[in-house]
């Protein structure tokens, strides 16, 4: 059914679509940049004074440092067991694993706040609620899956001689894991690393639950400034986020290319 | 390097089954020291299962595989220390030739200063000594395989292992390399285990050749032997090629027999298989001539050209012929009495000691 459809339609529709995904990002630029003392567009000028706020308040820089610590423990956690988990899969490769490998999906398929409620449960007699350790054992754990599904994705363009040769030359399996497969899928595992990195610094429906005072990350902090105040403060910390995050990403796209290239 | 350095390689009774289906079926093969062996059969014959089996990769479900006398077949591959070229080379690609070729000194904890001097001699071995700091990528196919070469020498194996090493390259290059890595056998004494399908470079490189079908050892031997004297219909067939003559036998003679087929009574030497008993015999295509009126030989057939072709070094025929059906003939082409063309009445012959009986194992 080619040309049913005036092309000029179907373009127009695709740029609407784009629009809808990106203005709501767009727009809180002004907004950060407003002169007034209010979540607002500018009205007499702009202005940076918001940025200014944040970047000087213990309270907001707290919470930056703190999501970023957070973000940079439950990133080690989520790399580490999910390369190794992507690994012994590939290797053992058995109809079981492939059971291992959906059930390691889950924390993408089941609603975050079912998660947090079954944590919030569970956190608390362990004493882990409104902990550091309680947040990125969550995040941690939850950031699993993007580690695995990268990783997985390189293993699959990995050689498996290159692992028999390795091998049959004398190579243990930590010298075959360190000098030959790592290297290899490296790339996937980085891209891995930055997509478990960008789900623990924008996650805010877990840290809801399970952190109350001593944990306050940045999205939490967003979250608060909503509901109490509408301080235009949030637009500037939103807009520094949505910079730090495309930084990530380009970093991400810029990895890969190197590796095809 | 005239001592031999070699390792004695034994296969007793080596089985492997993956579930019902059998890949090696109790395959005996001795491997002397120093010796150039090649497995040779079609795809699925269950000669790289062997190999594998042979390096750890495979653990066989039957049977033993012993080094100089000594049961190696618990232990894995990377405790045997045999030198393996793969199929594809499986070179490390993010690693230049050099690393490579080191990898098995570094897992060795060798020092670097041990290791470059062992590298830069591995190198020199297979000539890619000013290639040493490329990727292998960089690297033409016929150069990757003489780094993978390297590599699985530098770390003085007790085996080299090749896994079909020349079935990626061009035809022409694949002879060179034949030469070349025969030769390389020759320089480094060690005892080398090829698997390979192509007949023509089992037939010019190898010490023995064993010859497997459906998971089975049919026959080893020398080249020589081997195409000579098949045993059975199915190393003619493999190993070359050949015409099958089918009849009975009849009156064992001073040096063999006679076989009655199609109403000829054909001379042949050798054993008679029994009076009466039906005989299956190999004839090479290079053996037939052509014989010209009047002059005779043991056994003259005569036919027309079904067809044929011209290869530069020889005239391949169809001859088909009223009582033996239809025979392949192979004439050198710079001498030959005739000018093919189809339909041309021939006179074929061939003497009583080119045909050799086999047992028939088509299925």
């Amino acid at each position: 059914m080619d040309g049913t459809y005036p092309a000029g339609a179907s373009r127009g529709l695709a740029w609407a679509t784009a629009l809808y995904l990106v203005l709501p990002i767009l727009i809180v630029l002004p907004v950060a940049l407003t002169d007034q003392r209010y979540l607002s567009l500018p009205e007499h000028g702009i202005s940076f004074q918001h940025f200014r706020t944040v970047l000087t308040s213990p309270a907001w820089l707290g919470s930056i440092w703190q999501s970023f610590t957070i973000a940079v423990a439950a990133t080690a956690l989520s790399v580490s067991a999910g390369t190794l988990c992507a690994i012994g899969c590939w290797r053992i490769s058995r109809r079981a694993t492939d059971l291992v490998r959906v059930l390691m999906l889950l924390p993408l398929i089941i609603p975050s706040i079912v998660y947090a409620i079954g944590l919030y449960r569970y956190f608390g007699p362990l004493g882990l609620l409104d902990r550091f350790l309680g947040v990125v054992i969550a995040h941690g754990v939850t950031g699993i899956p993007y580690v695995i599904i990268t990783v997985s994705t390189a293993l699959a363009a990995f050689d498996p001689r290159l692992e028999q040769a390795a091998r049959g030359m004398g190579a243990s399996l930590s010298q075959t894991l360190r000098w030959v497969i790592l290297p290899r899928i490296a790339p996937g595992i980085f891209s891995g690393a930055i997509f478990a990195f960008i789900h623990s610094w924008d996650e805010l429906v877990m840290v809801l639950f399970i952190a109350s005072r001593d944990v306050f990350t940045l999205p939490r902090r967003i979250w608060d400034g909503i509901n109490e105040n509408l301080d235009p403060a949030m637009a500037a910390v939103a807009v520094l986020l949505i910079f730090f995050t495309l930084l990530l990403l380009l970093a991400d796209r810029a990895l890969r290319r190197r590796n095809e290239g | 390097m005239s001592e031999t350095r070699g390792h004695a390689l034994t296969l007793r009774e080596v089985s492997k089954h993956y579930g019902s289906f059998t890949a090696v079926d109790r395959v005996s093969l001795d491997v002397g020291q120093g010796e150039f062996l090649t497995l040779l059969g079609p795809s699925g014959s269950g000669k790289t299962t062997i190999l594998m089996a042979v390096a750890g990769f495979v653990t066989p479900s039957a049977g033993s595989i012993l080094l100089d006398g000594s049961d190696i077949t618990p232990l894995p591959p990377e405790k045997r220390n045999f030198g393996m070229v793969f199929q594809g080379y499986a070179l490390f690609p993010h690693m230049t030739v050099a690393d490579n070729v080191a990898f098995p000194l570094r897992v060795r904890g060798l020092s670097r200063a041990d290791r470059d001097a062992k590298v830069r001699a591995a190198l020199d071995l297979v000539q890619l000594g000013q290639f040493a700091e490329r990727l292998p990528k960089q690297l033409s196919g016929g150069q990757q395989q003489r780094v993978a070469l390297a590599r699985a020498l530098v770390f003085d194996p007790n085996l080299l292992l090749l896994d079909e090493p020349l079935s990626a390259l061009d035809k022409k290059l694949r002879a060179e390399l034949q030469e070349e890595l025969k030769a390389l056998h020759q320089r480094v004494g060690r005892t080398f285990i090829n698997v390979t399908h192509d007949q023509e470079e089992a037939l010019s490189m190898s010490d023995r050749i064993a010859i497997l079908n459906h998971g089975k050892l049919i026959q080893h031997g020398k080249p020589l032997d081997l195409y000579e004297r098949p045993r059975t219909r199915f190393v003619a067939d493999f190993l070359g090629k050949s015409n099958f003559l089918e009849g009975i036998a009849r009156l064992p003679t001073a040096q063999g027999f006679t076989l009655e087929a199609g109403g000829l009574n054909l001379a042949v030497r050798g054993t008679a298989p029994g009076e009466g008993a039906r005989c299956l015999l190999s004839l090479r295509p290079e053996k037939i001539g052509l014989i010209a009126d009047g002059a005779t030989a043991d056994n003259v057939v005569e036919g027309h050209i079904l067809a044929w072709a011209y290869l530069g070094t020889g005239y391949s025929l169809r001859v088909a012929t009223p009582s033996l059906g239809e025979l392949r003939v192979a004439l050198p082409a710079w001498q030959a009495t005739i000018a093919p063309s189809e339909g041309l009445a021939v006179r074929l012959g061939w003497s009583a000691d080119a045909a050799v009986p086999i047992e028939d194992d088509a299925a």
